[in-house]
């Protein structure tokens, strides 16, 4: 059975007395150690998908379920990593990390254990103490990652988490993340992860999910299956063969609800 | 209805209502557009002009700093020697005073606010000199000018009461052609008539309330969708459908939010470079040694000057200490109080939509009863309510000092509290903070920003109205006037009372420098400990 199941999501935003039409009748699977990635134009939907599937945002009709129960509200078991980061600025890296699970009602000495731990794992031990005004784009993002995982989910959340970082940085917690994913001791089992860059998600993920632009619809899955690690693999046919399968969907996405505007 | 005709009938003065709104309305409008000129220009020239930049600044910071009520009887003493049109133009150069600064300010901020590269892009495809001005500064001005014409504009009417009823070395001093503020004065001071003076409050706040919905409210969406859109954006949803007075002291460069008074503030306390504050410090002496050197012609001896210290009210320096503390004790007092209620109302506001409904209207009432008008009658209602004159001034003084304080702090608390990023509500959501832990953990933190700005503007603000609310002038010769120990009363009796030029320069370098080592030694430093809040989007 699978961890995470989406099934026929459809939502509309109402702005300014006018429905926009975000996404249409979505449904797919995360299982278990699985690692995803949604792949679509910017604006197609997925980041409001991810949301959904967060418990932040409603569906208007369809069903989300973990576990085989629906996602009603926010839980600790799915947690979350930010595009801009979402640090409070008026708190530490540490009370930054320690704060959700204060939330969870964890005892204080734990917690900064706990805190202290999931820092030094993201490589920011010599910055507990340090505000994030005073960090790099990186070292925020580190904060980021270890103030989700530190709750310890099942499911881990990824908005565009690498979208704001420049292409060094972003290699450097590309690998860091799948290190911790593929390290079966630790939280999460799978990722669900939110992208427009199509060779970051052939890279890091199981399965790409392409999505077309808005009104989002799922338009294609791209199995990859090169074996893990796959540094190696970065230059090698098969990478850039997935590479191509997927850029081809996109674009086949577009030329799509160019047709139907026509139609209209 | 009967009640509104027995009122009005018996006074000679209600018939000329009209005529007088007119003259209001004529006199403000004429100020503003002097203002607009004088802000347009002299802030183009500060902010493209280094020399001009050393020498304006400050000075004009140092001129706004102080509080405008408390220099009234010194600009215009003069000019009444001129008569009638002499008394027209005093009232005009005292709404001037209390006018000019927003413009000037927003539009130094705007200029200096011009994105780096629309700058070089413009310099990379040779656009010099009035090209220059006319494609990129002006654009990038509108929204500034236009939201510092309406804060000018209610400045204008808050002033207007105190500009159209001068009180003079004892006698008050009105403009012939007479004016909204001058007809409320005489009602309350003269006929002492609460019916009256009520029916006119509402009056001038209609006068007030409408044209910010109807003028000001186009305007400013006219401004805003200028050629700079994708630069230059003003905030015109602000707090609430009607808030749009000061809701548009927002103005957002970019993504990046920043309340006009917040970019004085900031420009105030950071963009000042070394040169620059050693100017100011030395302009601000020699303001002041040059003031004295003027009036030396009238006291052209140290003696004399000496002598100026033992006229009345000179005696009361004793004291002085004391009456600081009692007008500072005043201002905190209405200080925490404002703060207190802003908070609650601004964070529920933001929190609670059907609330927000309630609030909001409420805001905009109340931002637009002049406060300086309400004094009268407010006196008057609590007087008769106690009937000890002392107290009943007493607490009329810290009403309106609330009244006056909090709207500053509510439209910063609020602003803040809804503008909190949607990232931060989503992280709070998604770790599940509720309640009070969402407000200690969340809330307070993101709004600590605005918390100081509005702080900063709510005393500057107090100040002014301190000066005003200490002391109740007296319209019989032989009633001595009314007033509350305190450093304000102390300089409306100098300025007012006495005509005692010595000593009102004193009191007032006093009150400047408790306002500057405020800013110096608190808010500056509040500021900066909070900058750091600022969430970059």
């Amino acid at each position: 059975m699978s961890l995470l199941e989406v099934e026929n999501v459809t939502k509309t935003f109402v702005e300014n007395t006018s429905k926009i039409f975000v996404l249409n009748n979505v449904s797919f699977s995360v299982g278990n150690d699985e690692f995803d990635c949604l792949v679509g134009p910017s604006g197609c939907g997925k980041s409001t998908l991810l949301r959904i599937v967060a418990g932040l945002e409603k569906a208007d009709s369809g069903k989300i379920l973990f576990h085989e129960q629906p996602i009603i509200q926010p839980t600790p078991k799915i947690s979350m990593v930010f595009q801009l980061f979402g640090l409070l600025p008026w708190k530490t890296a540490l009370e930054n990390v320690d704060l959700p699970l204060e939330v969870l009602g964890v005892k204080k000495e734990d917690r900064i254990q706990i805190a202290k731990e999931y820092l030094k794992m993201v490589e920011l031990e010599d910055f507990e103490n340090t505000y994030p005004h005073d960090l790099s784009g990186g070292m925020k993002q580190r904060v980021g990652i270890a103030r989700a995982l530190a709750v310890q989910p099942e499911l881990l959340l990824m908005d565009e988490p690498f979208s704001s970082l420049d292409e060094l940085t972003a290699k450097t917690l590309r690998e860091l993340v799948l290190g911790i994913w593929r390290d079966r001791s630790t939280p999460p089992n799978s990722i669900l992860m939110v992208s427009h860059n199509v060779e970051e998600a052939v890279y890091m993920a199981d399965r790409v999910i392409v999505i077309s632009p808005r009104p989002g619809k799922i338009i294609g899955e791209v199995k990859i299956n090169i074996p893990r690690p796959r540094y190696q693999q970065l230059r090698e046919p098969v990478f850039f063969k997935l590479v191509d399968e997927v850029v081809e969907i996109l674009e086949k996405g577009k030329t799509m609800t160019h047709d139907k505007s026509l139609h209209r | 209805m009967a009640w509104l005709i027995v009122t009005f009938v018996g006074y000679r003065e209600v018939k000329y209502l009209p005529f007088y709104t007119f003259s209001t309305v004529f006199r403000i409008t004429v100020t503003l557009l002097i203002s607009i000129i004088w802000g347009v220009s002299f802030g183009i020239l500060a902010a493209t002009n280094r020399l001009a930049s050393l020498i304006l600044t400050p000075f004009i910071d140092l001129l706004q700093s102080i509080p405008i009520l408390g220099y009234f009887p010194m600009v215009i003493g003069f000019l009444f020697a001129l008569g009638p049109l002499g008394v027209e133009l005093s009232v005009i150069a005292l709404l001037f005073t209390s006018m000019a600064w927003a413009i000037f300010f927003g539009v130094l901020g705007a200029i200096r606010g011009i994105p780096a590269n629309v700058v070089e892009s413009a310099r990379s495809f040779g656009l010099k000199g009035w090209r220059y001005t006319r494609h990129v500064v002006l654009p990038a001005i509108t929204p500034a000018v236009v939201s510092g014409a309406n804060l000018a504009w209610c400045d204008g009417w808050f002033f207007m009461i105190a500009a159209e009823y001068i009180q003079y070395q004892g006698r008050i001093v009105t403009p012939p052609s007479g004016g909204l503020g001058y007809l409320l004065a005489t009602a309350a001071y003269y006929y002492k008539d609460m019916n009256l003076a009520i029916i006119l409050l509402i009056f001038i706040t209609f006068i007030v309330v409408y044209f910010n919905i109807l003028a000001w409210h186009r305007l400013m969406e006219r401004a805003s969708t200028g050629t700079f859109k994708p630069v230059f954006r003003m905030d015109l949803s602000g707090v609430g459908k009607l808030g749009v007075a000061k809701a548009t002291r927002w103005l957002h460069f970019g993504r990046l939010h920043w309340p006009r008074a917040f970019s004085i503030v900031h420009q105030r306390l950071r963009k000042y470079t070394r040169i620059e504050k050693i100017v100011a410090a030395v302009l601000a002496f020699s303001v002041v040694f040059f003031i004295l050197y003027l009036e030396s012609e009238h006291f052209p001896n140290l003696a004399t000057i000496l002598e100026g210290f033992n006229e009345p009210p000179g005696e009361e320096l004793v004291s002085l200490p004391m009456l600081i503390a009692l007008t500072m004790g005043r201002l905190t007092i209405a200080y925490v109080i404002s703060l207190a209620v802003a908070i609650g109302l601004g964070v529920l506001a933001a929190e609670h939509k059907k609330l927000a409904s309630v609030i909001y209207p409420l805001y905009d009432i109340g931002q637009g009863v002049p406060i300086l008008a309400l004094f009268p009658v407010l006196f008057l209602g609590l007087n008769q309510l106690i009937g000890t004159p002392r107290i009943a001034l007493e607490l009329t003084c810290i009403i309106m000092l609330v009244l006056d304080m909090i709207w500053y702090m509510f439209l910063n608390i609020a602003s803040a509290a809804k503008n909190i990023p949607t990232e931060i509500n989503e992280v709070g959501k998604l770790f599940g903070f509720k309640g009070l832990k969402r407000v200690t953990h969340l809330v307070v933190p993101s709004i600590l920003p605005s918390i100081v700005t509005g702080s900063i503007l709510s005393w500057g603000t107090g100040w002014n109205t301190i000066i005003f609310a200490e002391y109740m002038p007296s319209t019989e010769p032989t009633v001595p006037p009314l007033s509350v120990p305190g450093i304000g009363s102390l300089l409306d009796k100098a300025g007012y009372q006495y005509g005692n030029t010595v000593l009102l320069i004193f009191i007032l370098g006093i009150i400047a420098s408790i306002v500057l080592s405020m800013e110096g030694f608190l808010w500056r430093r509040l500021f900066r400990k909070f900058e750091k809040y600022h969430i970059e989007v």
